[in-house]
């Protein structure tokens, strides 16, 4: 190190204090504490923290509610995915194609996205009522037998949450592959579609290979999105009916915050936490790989 | 017109409509009385009327808790422009040593989710005797999002040309007047970036300030909302009315400044 890298050095701690105080205050110092918490039997209050060592683990692995919360969350991910991914890019690759309006087609998508969970809960809880719009809908086009109280539902409201929750991302990955879609060079489709390519040929052979890393990369993040979800749950079922929409994020507050077992929620927030840094390195090796 | 494209238009108009349409449903059901609702959802309000929205903003406090989260999204806002700029300046300008590693433990944060790290945050804001207080909510709200913020503007700063900082420095100016002066301003289209994306997730956020605000007299529309709907769930009128008034100042913004939103929500979409 010369004195060259010196040079700067009170300024940079100037220019650094706010944002390294905050940082380390809010965000690593709690980061660690939520391991060491995992390792006590502490009620949130009591001056005392219990060492349990790796009892609320054992506890944790043979909680069949916390297995539940996990499937669900894979559960949510997957549709979540399905359309955030899939029929995102299939959207997106639309709104490439040479059409007119293109700017109102995305506003319209987008629109959503700026929503906050609450918002969209309340408008999509009101939907699904068992007098609300879908059923009404439902009823008006002779498909009266489907419809019900949606998120009263063990099998439908895991499904009809997640359907909600994608209502509000998929705006933000369609800009995404579009982005993506203009940047591919447009002399590879010309020269498709001169060997007789048709539309479905062309984003099949064309699109898709030419945004894999884009897809894979929003297919990670859209995961770890999925997985922090807490919201739109909390504001509607609350993990209900019974445990039918428990998420980890829902069940982390619930024994956490609700019943103050904050040694117990916290082991819960580590298995979360650990899911999303395994998905973050995914990310990062994926952005690397394509630097 | 092309034929080949009148699938493509179907496809599309179908599904923006059905994005749209929940929407301005709501806005429908906003303005109705209680009679109109024996009307299917889709008809419009005719006449339409107001009673919800003052019963919201009057009865629901929502007046109130406006107010409150003008307040803390207004400090997250410039707060934020002004600590990510210059945490980012340092990155991108400044020689010390540990530059780039500070900048690696910095990515780490982009990780934090806060649905876990809620339960430590609360205890560390209890130890200070912040629960309660705007500001726990503001400190967390920009710790959790500078990682994100700095990356951005660092990335902006280093995609200027450096010699606008040397010739600054020539002409005698120190360290604060070079990055308040000259790069401040020249930064100014990625710090309305910055300045939008923060208001609006303070805006939107609702954990933090569930878990950081129980008082009343400091709840902000989110909390409002969540226990609002949660009682009104027989009142589609005042609920639609209830979320209008969260959801409104937020499209008004996005209409007034859709390439910064989407700009920075398509990179921000790993926060």
């Amino acid at each position: 190190m010369g004195k060259g890298s010196l040079r700067d050095l009170g300024s940079a701690c100037f220019f650094l204090a706010p944002a390294l105080f905050l940082y380390i205050t809010f965000v690593i110092y709690p980061t660690l504490d939520l391991f060491r918490f995992s390792f006590t039997s502490w009620d949130g209050v009591s001056p005392v923290k219990q060492w349990v060592g790796i009892r609320n683990y054992q506890e944790l692995f043979s909680d069949r509610i916390f297995w539940q919360a996990f499937r669900n969350t894979l559960l949510w991910a997957g549709i979540v995915l399905f359309l955030n991914v899939f029929v995102a890019l299939i959207l997106a690759a639309l709104i490439a194609e040479p059409i007119r309006g293109r700017v109102g087609f995305q506003l319209a998508y987008f629109l959503p996205a700026v929503q906050a969970g609450v918002v969209t809960a309340t408008i999509w809880r009101w939907m699904y009522q068992p007098n609300g719009v879908i059923n009404t809908f439902l009823r008006t086009v002779g498909l009266g037998r489907f419809a019900r109280g949606w998120l009263g539902d063990f099998a439908l409201a895991l499904p009809a949450l997640a359907v909600a929750s994608s209502w509000m991302g998929m705006g933000v990955n369609i800009a995404i592959f579009l982005g993506g879609i203009q940047n591919i060079d447009p002399a590879l489709y010309e020269a498709a579609k001169i060997d007789g390519a048709n539309r479905f040929q062309l984003f099949r052979y064309i699109t898709v290979p030419s945004l894999y890393h884009t897809i894979v990369i929003v297919l990670i993040l859209s995961t770890i999105g999925a997985f922090k979800t807490f919201d739109i749950v909390w504001a509607t079922t609350q993990g209900g009916p019974v445990r039918a929409t428990e998420l980890l994020a829902t069940y982390t507050y619930k024994k956490g915050m609700l019943e103050v077992r904050y040694g117990y929620g916290s082991s819960i927030a580590v298995f979360l936490m650990l899911l999303i840094v395994l998905l973050s390195a995914l990310y990062f090796f994926q952005q690397k790989r394509e630097a | 017109m092309r034929w080949g494209l009148v699938p493509v238009y179907v496809v599309l108009l179908i599904t923006s409509v059905l994005m749209v349409a929940p929407l301005v449903l709501t806005v429908f059901s906003s303005l109705k009385s209680p009679d109109q609702f024996l009307r299917a959802p889709w008809i419009p309000p005719s006449p339409p009327v107001f009673d919800n929205f003052v019963s919201a903003w009057y009865r629901g406090r929502f007046n109130v808790y406006f107010k409150n989260s003008v307040i803390i999204s207004a400090i997250d806002a410039s707060l934020m422009a002004l600590i990510a700029t210059m945490a980012a300046y340092a990155f991108a300008f400044l020689r010390f040593p540990g530059n780039r590693v500070l900048l690696m433990v910095l990515i780490l944060g982009l990780m934090a989710p806060v649905t876990a790290l809620i339960l430590p945050l609360y205890a560390v804001m209890n130890s200070f005797g912040l629960v309660n207080t705007r500001l726990a909510v503001i400190a967390a709200d920009l710790a959790l999002a500078l990682p994100f913020f700095i990356f951005i503007v660092r990335a902006y700063f280093l995609n200027l040309p450096a010699e606008l900082r040397d010739a600054a420095k020539v002409d005698g100016a120190n360290e604060f007047q070079v990055f308040w002066n000259v790069m401040f301003p020249l930064a100014k289209p990625i710090v309305v970036v910055v300045v939008l994306l923060e208001f609006l997730w303070s805006w939107n956020d609702l954990l933090l300030r569930l878990v950081f605000l129980t008082k009343d007299p400091l709840r902000t529309l989110t909390v409002g909302l969540l226990f609002f709907q949660g009682l009104h769930t027989h009142d589609p009128g005042g609920s639609a009315a209830a979320a209008l008034i969260l959801a409104g100042p937020v499209i008004v913004l996005f209409l007034l400044f859709q390439r910064q939103f989407i700009q920075g929500l398509t990179q921000g979409a790993f926060k």
